[in-house]
């Protein structure tokens, strides 16, 4: 029986003094492929945010392998997950400076960072590498910050929206890329029907609070 | 050498040069005359108390005392330089009038007892002085630095976030906010080192000599003073930002919004 990675227990969050998420509770498994459905603002991507530390929930709490994820396990928490959303902050510098500085990061000086197959599996070409970030267009920032999350190796991924600005065959493309890791644990948040058709696929209705199929 | 004396009358005269600048606001609609009088107002005033306050602080010259005021000319700096950022005051003054006067008072000891030759290292001639010019240039050099340091948190803060999330350290999160608030901060006094004699005659410099000291010994006392300025303003923005971002970011990482003074709760807890 596979392990509980991540779960979310009793959770209510505020967010401006507005009740955003009321008595959540939610377990994810090792290798778990998982959509989380609802409309816009229901507070899904809230959801990463809590298991990241980013926020603290008004109550209950957030374990992940088991552990409380407080100020001290938060830490080892992120070295597990890798985050994207749809308009990730990669920075102001090239794409050289951020996979540099990415790589010389102490928890990534074991990684190899070949980034030429993944750059070509997801048809980004190679001479971006010399663009500054902001001059990408939203695809291709789209599609480097999925390079750099497989690149360092981690297996949860948190996947906000991160088809939303890629077009139709690179969506199936992405979408099967991560959903056909047996071992790779996937939390997506997704209105992209791409996700859903995976047979592998679990969803989970954030407004009922109950998994749907 | 003798320092020439100026009678209050002639000092006067001096005032009247302000007609240029006033006629310069008028002529171009600047709206500088009313702040320029309270500026002049102000530094008249405040030079004649502490003329006088001074003329007794070195007749007396007790370490205490002397002491007592350097901490007081700190506070006043920590209060000036934390107030031109967005942070409330009353969350970082005590770290960052602990990192003034760690720097501050470091480098006048250490230049009291190790380079200037005197019998008594809390001499107010050399503390009092020494610190307010340090505390001067630390104070400019910490308005840069902090209001750099947490603007650019705030405003980076998607980035910032990313960058924790890919498993940085907090050290490697805040290093590239750090490095550049601090290089900001020093750029003006590495600037006005670099220039000095050609294009600036300092005015510590003109001061000593119009003292009566020879340009030789101003020169050296001048030397002397870049050194202590550049080295106590680096102290003490880093230290300002380091123990700073204890109170201000969270153990999670997280820039706490409730330490600016317009910030809004983000989470309830």
């Amino acid at each position: 029986m596979r392990s509980t990675v991540i779960e979310f227990k009793n959770i209510h969050l505020n967010f401006n003094d507005r009740s955003i998420i009321q008595n959540l509770s939610l377990k994810i498994n090792q290798g778990d492929k998982v959509v989380l459905s609802g409309k816009s603002g229901c507070g899904k991507s809230s959801l990463l945010s809590l298991l990241l530390g980013f926020i603290t929930p008004r109550e209950g709490k957030v374990f992940f392998d088991g552990a409380v994820v407080d100020e001290k396990t938060v830490w080892d928490v992120r070295k597990r997950i890798a985050y994207i959303d749809q308009d990730t902050s990669l920075g102001s510098g090239t794409v050289h400076d951020l996979l540099v500085f990415v790589s010389g990061l102490k928890i990534n000086a074991h990684l190899n960072f070949a980034v030429n197959d993944l750059m070509k599996l997801f048809e980004l070409n190679f001479e971006v590498i010399h663009k500054n970030i902001k001059e990408l267009s939203g695809g291709e920032r789209q599609r480097l910050a999925i390079v750099i999350a497989v690149l360092l190796n981690r297996d949860v991924f948190f996947l906000d929206e991160i088809t939303a600005s890629l077009d139709k065959h690179l969506k199936k493309k992405v979408a099967d890329f991560f959903l056909n890791r047996e071992d790779w644990t996937c939390v997506v948040v997704s209105h992209d029907p791409v996700w859903t058709e995976n047979s592998a696929v679990r969803v989970f209705d954030f407004e009922e609070k109950k998994w749907k199929h | 050498m003798e320092t020439l004396d100026i009678p209050v009358l002639s000092l006067a005269v001096a005032f009247l040069l302000l007609i240029i600048p006033v006629a310069i606001s008028f002529r171009y609609g600047l709206k500088l005359v009313t702040p320029l009088f309270v500026s002049v107002v102000r530094m008249s005033v405040q030079l004649a108390l502490i003329g006088v306050f001074l003329k007794y602080l070195f007749i007396w010259n007790n370490p205490f005392v002397n002491i007592g005021w350097l901490t007081v000319m700190i506070v006043v700096a920590v209060f000036a330089s934390v107030r031109s950022s967005s942070i409330k005051i009353s969350r970082i003054f005590f770290p960052a009038f602990t990192s003034f006067f760690v720097a501050t008072v470091s480098v006048v000891f250490y230049i009291n007892t190790f380079v200037i030759p005197m019998d008594n290292i809390f001499d107010a001639r050399y503390l009092i002085v020494l610190g307010g010019m340090l505390l001067g240039n630390s104070l400019r050099g910490n308005i840069v630095g902090i209001s750099t340091f947490y603007r650019q948190l705030r405003t980076d803060s998607n980035h910032y976030l990313y960058v924790l999330s890919l498993g940085a350290s907090h050290r490697e999160a805040l290093l590239p906010y750090l490095r550049e608030s601090v290089q900001l901060a020093l750029r003006p006094t590495l600037a006005s080192m670099a220039t000095m004699g050609i294009v600036t005659l300092p005015g510590m410099m003109t001061g000593v000599i119009l003292g009566g000291a020879s340009p030789e010994v101003a020169i050296k006392y001048q030397i002397l003073i870049m050194i202590a300025i550049v080295v106590s303003t680096i102290t003490s923005v880093v230290l300002t930002i380091l123990f700073t971002m204890h109170v201000c970011i969270d153990k999670f990482g997280v820039l706490r919004a409730d330490v600016f003074r317009n910030g809004k709760q983000v989470s309830s807890n």
